[in-house]
């Protein structure tokens, strides 16, 4: 179920509230937790299950790593620390083997087999489960506290299974750590006011996806429609443009529902994103782009490998890891890992270099990360490698068989999208949500965000109703 | 006693004070410790005016509205219910593998006679079906009726185009046949379509090749894929009225964009002032999830009624709406290739061989399977730019050789 639909809407949401406001407090977490998994079960009938499954292993082998044998033995703390030691790698090993079978299995085999020339390796063909990325993570960095002591008492398998599967940040992060969520998982109250304010958050990040991210995507792909390779470099850097603005808003819109979400259950999710457009380097724009996953391989990889401080040359190769594995992560094909590679040459670069004195200036800085973005997400967004290098080539003037695609399609673009463009760069800024924050309680705020919550629905029924007027061929 | 009242009076102030300040803040540790207050529900209603307004209007929409109320909810438990029942035999497999199979008919076909297809197709239909082909084996209609669809084919638009001139032209030359192939349709649960059970193949016509000088007084009228004819197939002299989304519905009720000056204008005004010799059509993705069938039928035939009684002269071109690719192909919406077949048959029942022709471009750009070739697109439905040349050299070699009156009124235009 996606939060910008019908179903959760209308259907979901009311009677979930509902429900979760008048059970007394002591059920709020298994109606969450029973909610949480019908969200995710209409969707994915046959993956609830396998979901299912897996919180109960990541549930035993936490309750593992707390387990004491009542009698006496010796070398107590030299048992404990190798049975906690097992038990933290044998849930490493379950949990990325799932996300590998899952993910990956597919994109390993075929790599293996192309390199290989035959069909060493058989193709599985599995869908992907959703949200499996996020959830593992979180199941890891829940096994990893667990470990180093972070988490100092082990919780319930309702808990447990409620902060892994909490409906809000299940299918698109942000990636929660549990001591986040912990105080609120024992006890919360319902706030009046905080119902009040994650409505409104949740419509503002309604907004972004359905009225900002869904309507500059079609451009995008109007322009990828046409094709990459004859591309003139205006239509090529606004088609880059548009998909930064779509791939942003799509996101920040479903973190900023979560947090919106989260407030109205009682609970606070961390900030996902803190305007990365308005950053003044790329290292920036990572400190302030997608900042749960950023922290998450600061904390669970980058640092346990020895992060900066064992020499530059370990720096650099752990980069290499954190920004090789960035990329995998988001998906399994080759221009992924092209793209989180190409962070870590920038960043290395950065680090070394010009980085800091980049930082403080305020223009340079600007146009540096508002020029190098939107390439890296060109190459995010093409799979095929082949069409990426036609891409990046229009980007710079080359073109293959000269430019189709040339200025009088480019001002037909811009008249048809110039607004909403204006819109999204609008957004981009601080600005809005500064503003929104000073003046949330005002009537006209409210006024404004009931008529983005209106319009959003309209234009999710004219999708529902009709998909093809949405996509409008 | 007031003594002691007042000082408690203040303490109780200083606490609300407190607690407000807390909200604010949203500390979590404070707020736990804090009292349990009386509940001020006039407090409530003030700091959630937002809750409200949204809960209100949810409500009232609830109750009007059709598509999210609550005869929404009973529509859809019914729908689940018919499907869970129409899974049991496992349609599931069924409709893939029929699907699969019409659509290899399909392209495999065109170079086929009827007759041949009919003789790979028997094997499996019906007898009531039989009856049918055998009618249509009798090649002397260029619309064949159909009783397998609702489709009602009650002539009208005949009469229509049966001016005198067309006559004359028909009996000199020999009028095409616009041929189905048939084949078992699969069961569909959706509102806005059915299998229609058959493809509609290019009207049978001895075309000549035309040079690009034939498209000088042609016009097209459609879609976001018109567009793309409109952008790069190099069609300079043509004129184009397209827009993204464009239906067969609003093509003469809205405004359209011109694309020769980029002005919106109006297709009923442009008709009955400017002459062309050819006019194409291409309209009917927009349509998938729009009404239905019938309804897109009965929509073409008065278009086509209306522009021939503007046009009298023109040819008429009813082009075929591209497949979609694999990908994009999903059964579980109404956005497939079987629905554009019955969007395309319907269309097809149209073109009387004469002055109103079918022409099926997908061969050029569909694999074995009747699937968009995934290589040609980028979003399964629309052809890179590069690929229009193709679909450009389609249409010269599928052209009808303008009558003698169509080139008088073409002379007659400049």
């Amino acid at each position: 179920m996606l939060f910008s639909s019908v179903e959760f809407l209308f259907r979901f949401l009311p009677v979930f509230m509902i429900l979760y406001l008048i059970v007394p407090a002591k059920y709020r977490n298994i109606v969450l937790l029973v909610g949480s998994l019908v969200f995710y079960g209409v969707g994915e009938p046959y993956f609830v299950l396998l979901f299912i499954f897996s919180i109960v292993v990541n549930f035993c082998l936490s309750r593992y790593m707390f387990w004491e044998p009542a009698a006496p033995v010796q070398n107590r703390i030299q048992k404990r620390r190798k049975r906690r030691k097992r038990a933290l790698i044998l849930s490493l090993i379950f949990d990325f083997s799932m996300l590998f079978v899952f993910k990956y299995w597919d994109f390993a085999a075929g790599s293996i087999n192309r390199v290989a020339g035959q069909e060493l390796v058989p193709l599985l063909a599995l869908a992907l489960p959703l949200g499996i990325s996020f959830y593992t993570f979180q199941m890891v960095s829940y096994q990893v506290d667990c470990y180093r002591g972070t988490i100092p008492k082990p919780v319930g398998i309702v808990s447990f299974a409620a902060y892994v599967s909490m409906f809000p940040q299940l299918i698109a992060g942000p990636i929660v750590r549990f001591d986040e969520v912990a105080d609120r998982m024992k006890s919360r109250r319902i706030r009046i006011r905080n119902l009040e304010n994650g409505l409104k958050l949740f419509t503002l990040g309604l907004g972004f996806k359905v009225l900002l991210a869904n309507q500059i995507g079609t451009l995008w792909n109007t322009i990828m429609s046409a094709g990459a390779g004859e591309l003139h470099p205006a239509v090529a850097w606004l088609g880059a443009a548009a998909y930064s603005f779509q791939i942003y808003f799509d996101f920040w819109g479903y973190s900023v529902m979560a947090m919106g979400l989260g407030k109205m259950l009682g609970f606070r999710i961390p900030q996902n994103f803190d305007s990365p457009y308005a950053s003044r380097s790329v290292s920036e724009f990572w400190r302030r782009w997608h900042i749960t996953l950023g922290r998450w391989f600061r904390e669970y990889v980058y640092f346990p490998l020895g992060g900066s401080r064992k020499g530059r040359m370990r720096t650099i190769g752990n980069l290499f890891i954190v920004w090789a594995l960035t990329g995998l992560w988001h998906g399994a094909d080759w221009n992924f890992v092209l793209w989180g590679l190409l962070f870590f040459v920038i960043l290395t670069i950065e680090k070394n270099s010009y980085g800091r004195r980049l930082e403080q200036t305020r223009v340079l800085g600007r146009l540096y990360t508002l020029a190098i973005i939107p390439i890296t997400w060109v190459v995010f967004a093409i799979t095929d490698i082949r069409q990426l290098g036609a891409y990046l080539g229009n980007l710079f003037g080359i073109q293959q068989t000269g430019v189709m695609v040339g200025i009088p399609q480019l001002l037909r673009y811009l008249q048809e999208y110039g607004p909403l463009l204006a819109v999204c760069a609008l957004f981009a800024t601080p600005f809005p949500i500064r503003w929104y924050h000073k003046w949330k309680d005002r009537w006209f705020v409210v006024v404004i965000l009931a008529g983005v919550f209106w319009l959003s629905v309209h234009e999710i029924m004219v999708g529902s109703n009709n998909p093809f007027l949405y996509f409008r061929f | 006693m007031k003594k002691q009242k007042q000082p408690q009076r203040k303490l109780k102030e200083q606490e609300q004070q407190q607690k407000r300040q807390i909200q604010q803040q949203n500390k979590p540790q404070k707020a736990q410790q804090e009292k349990r207050q009386k509940r001020d529900w006039k407090a409530y209603i003030y700091n959630s005016p937002y809750l409200i307004l949204i809960t209100l209007t949810s409500l009232a929409v609830m109750f009007v509205s059709d598509e999210i109320g609550i005869r929404a909810m009973a529509r859809d438990a019914q729908m689940l219910v018919c499907k869970s029942y129409a899974r049991i035999p496992g349609e599931q497999g069924m409709v893939e593998t029929d699907s699969s199979r019409l659509i290899l008919d399909e392209s495999a076909g065109v170079t086929e006679t009827l007759a041949e297809s009919v003789s790979v197709n028997s094997i499996s239909r019906e007898e009531e079906n039989r009856q049918e082909v055998s009618e249509a084996e009798t090649e002397n209609a260029g619309i064949r009726k159909d009783e397998n669809d609702d489709l009602q084919n009650d002539g009208g638009l005949h009469d229509g185009y049966d001016s005198p001139e067309n006559g004359a032209e028909s009996a000199e030359v020999h009028p095409g046949v616009t041929n189905f192939e048939f084949y078992e349709p699969v069961p569909i649960e959706s509102r806005y379509y059915k299998d229609a059970g058959k493809v509609a193949l290019t009207t049978d016509y001895s075309y000549t090749k035309e040079n690009i000088s034939y498209f000088d007084d042609a016009a097209f009228l459609g879609d976001s894929r018109t567009l793309g004819i409109s952008d790069y197939a190099g069609l300079e002299g043509a004129d184009f009225y397209c827009d993204s989304g464009m239906m067969i519905f609003k093509i003469l009720e809205e405004e359209v964009t011109y694309q020769k000056t980029g002005s919106k204008v109006r297709m009923d005004e442009v008709l009955q002032k400017k002459q062309y010799g050819k006019i194409y059509i291409m309209l009917g993705m927009n349509e998938l999830g729009y009404g239905n069938t019938e309804m897109y039928l009965e929509q073409y035939r008065q278009v086509l009624k209306q522009i021939r009684t503007w046009q009298p002269e023109a040819v008429i071109y009813i082009m075929a709406n591209l497949h979609v690719s694999r990908e994009k192909n999903n059964m579980e919406t109404e956005f497939n290739n079987i629905n554009i077949n019955a969007k395309n048959a319907a269309s097809a029942s149209l073109a009387n061989g004469t002055d109103v022709f079918y022409l099926d471009v997908n061969p050029v750009f569909t694999d074995e399977e009747g699937y968009l070739r995934s290589e040609l697109t980028f979003d399964g439905v629309h052809l890179y730019a590069k690929h229009y040349d193709a679909w450009r050299e389609f249409l010269l070699e599928h052209a009808v050789e303008p009558a003698a009156g169509i080139r008088d009124a073409a002379a007659r235009n400049e």
